[in-house]
């Protein structure tokens, strides 16, 4: 009974379809993988990469990391900035409505010293400054200090701006 | 071609395989029962059965095109495979337990749908987080009120339904760390100083990984379930890593692990048998099949799947009972294999499809795990790149665990083949998981 030819044939076919299914989903994983060795660095890649990278660097004190770093914040859109404009974070730097700002943000929503950039280590850490409308870090309201990641998109009332870290 | 496209395509060979092995079974039953008198049935009804296979598999398809559009395609139709699977060796093992296990595939896909639905954004979740890890814990205490199954404390019964929440807990205890990781891991690396170019972190912040491996321990020596314990505690760990990039961690939670595992074992006595038989499993002590806790099981299973050879002996070859009336009084003695549906379904599918099925199996177990780590890596914020990640290596654990106990890598803990094995709670808890795991790639996806 186990030689019969069609359950036979039916047992080969089933491990023929499985193998051709398994070929095709794998075949997307290995552009997936193409992509990632040659091509231009799509966002996943970076993203992961940097991460691990400035996590290192924080506690290790790798100053080569620390100098190389160069975090901007570019505007996408704020009143009274040209979107593409950047921002060097340096040692640190608040963002804010008033005259001891230094990113000054001309926003009805932004308080005088809303939100505030340091830098620990290879990372830069976003921070809330008790601000009246809160700042956004990918759309969620920022609660304790948060490590920035490039990418990242911080929002204060209308006034958005994304992290960039210098990847040269 | 479209994502979502390409999800419908790829559902078609799950129909299929699962049509190819219902034939195959009939096929080998109505041979059994009488020469090729039910081989023209054959085709039509295991057609039909594929047919409704495909049927559930595309109304969800339709739910996700609508609700997900740009979820990962290859998900879902993997699991599908893994289903399909699951419910033919099933159906080879029992008809009965199938169609139960067939009514659980078909809730356990609404349970999926409903989930996309009602949450529809993942970030809600972490609202709720703290109700969720005290849900998580609840359900893993809770069976400790109920008698315990070879030993071990794994379910809730109520009435005649049997639950097994452990499989749910996993994905709350995920979900709270998550959120939890995603707030307090740059604590966890800061201060940290470097001795002989390890990096040990500050004493005070080993508080929580202290409490999670508390956890684990509590959950051994209460429960008195390994699996679940390796299973959470490696989930941690690996967050833990991804949270941090900290090997440390990593290293000093799994001496941690391995140190308390070792104390704790040698305590519980079903724990000590696990070991004992997997280091000698045919010690004829040991093997005695009326012995509980002994390697009967084990043996049988390894035997099982030496005798599928490279390509198996086909769907129905698996002799699991011997006709009744070779056996003594001594019923244990009939059954070949115990429990072919649940723990040792593995056993069976090498066993029936050979070393290549099983392979194949595996791969496409791999296949899911690399699509999880993908979302992962393509998610954006932390949360959700931490609860990708999660939910990932839990299920991978989940069968790390129980092939590998199955094939004699690790002692033998009893948790389910994800999908694949008997059991609603595992499937309806592994479909919620995709659930989030589809939440988690289409806002990924849409954003990259």
């Amino acid at each position: 009974m186990i030689l019969d030819p069609f359950s036979v044939l039916l047992k080969y076919g089933f491990l023929a379809v499985l193998y051709i299914f398994l070929l095709w989903v794998s075949r997307s994983a290995l552009k997936d993988l193409r992509r990632g060795a040659q091509g231009p660095p799509s966002y996943a890649g970076p993203i992961a990469g940097a991460e691990g990278t400035s996590m290192h660097a924080a506690a290790g004190g790798n100053e080569a990391a620390l100098s190389a770093l160069d975090p901007r914040l570019v505007v996408e859109r704020a009143p009274g900035h040209a979107p593409g404009m950047e921002y060097e974070v340096g040692p640190g730097a608040i963002l804010g409505r008033g005259d001891q700002a230094e990113i000054r943000l001309e926003d009805p929503f932004a308080s005088s010293r809303h939100a505030r950039l340091t830098r620990q280590g290879g990372v830069v850490i976003l921070e809330d400054l008790g601000s009246t409308n809160g700042t956004y870090l990918n759309e969620e309201l920022v609660g304790g200090p948060q490590p920035l990641h490039p990418g990242d998109r911080v929002r204060i009332g209308d006034s958005e701006f994304t992290y960039l870290e210098a990847l040269d | 071609m479209s994502a979502r496209t390409r999800e419908l395509f790829a559902l078609v060979p799950a129909a299929l395989l699962l049509s190819a092995g219902f034939a195959a079974i009939f096929l080998s039953r109505g041979d059994l029962l009488g020469g090729l008198n039910g081989t023209n049935q054959v085709s039509d009804v295991s057609l039909t059965y594929g047919g409704i296979f495909l049927g559930v598999c595309v109304a969800a398809h339709l739910v996700l095109r609508i609700a997900l559009p740009d979820a990962d395609p290859y998900l879902f139709p993997l699991v599908a495979l893994l289903a399909s699977f699951g419910l033919v060796e099933i159906y080879r093992i029992d008809a009965d337990l199938a169609r139960q296990q067939a009514q659980w595939f078909v809730i356990g896909v609404g349970a999926m749908v409903t989930t996309i639905v009602i949450l529809r954004d993942h970030g809600k979740l972490e609202r709720y987080r703290y109700t969720i890890a005290l849900g998580g814990i609840a359900l893993l205490v809770l069976p400790r009120l109920f008698p315990p199954t070879n030993g071990a404390y794994l379910a809730i019964k109520v009435g005649s339904i049997s639950i097994q929440p452990a499989e749910f807990a996993k994905i709350a205890i995920v979900v709270f760390l998550a959120s939890y990781l995603r707030d307090t891991r740059q604590v966890l690396v800061l201060g940290a100083t470097r001795v002989l170019g390890v990096t040990i972190p500050p004493l005070k912040h080993f508080g929580p990984l202290l409490l999670v491996w508390g956890t684990a321990m509590l959950l051994l020596f209460f429960i008195r379930d390994i699996g679940s314990s390796v299973m959470f505690f490696g989930g941690f760990l690996a967050m833990v890593y991804i949270a941090t990039n900290r090997l440390s961690f990593v290293v000093i939670g799994l001496l941690l692990f391995c140190g308390g595992a070792y104390l704790v074992a040698g305590h519980i006595g079903h724990i000590s048998d696990r070991i004992d038989a997997w280091q000698t499993p045919f010690d004829p002590k040991l093997f005695d099949p009326g012995k509980p806790g002994g390697s009967y099981q084990l043996a049988q299973g390894l035997f099982a799947q030496a005798d599928g050879g490279l390509f198996g002996k086909g769907f129905g070859g698996a002799v699991l009972e011997l006709p009744s009336g070779n056996c003594g009084a001594d019923a244990q003695l009939c059954t070949l294999l115990p429990a072919p549906h649940t723990d040792f379904i593995y056993a069976v599918i090498v066993n029936e499809l050979g070393l290549i099925g099983a392979s194949g199996l595996l791969c496409v177990y791999l296949l899911v795990v690399q699509r999880g780590f993908k979302v992962a890596m393509l998610a954006r914020d932390s949360f959700s790149k931490l609860l990708a990640a999660g939910l990932t290596t839990v299920f991978a654990l989940q069968v790390f665990v129980i092939v590998g106990g199955v094939t004699k890598v690790i002692p033998l803990t009893g948790v389910t083949l994800p999908f694949v094995s008997y059991g609603g709670s595992s499937v309806l808890a592994n479909f919620v998981l995709l659930a989030l795991l589809l939440l988690v790639s289409n806002r990924a996806r849409r954003e990259a």
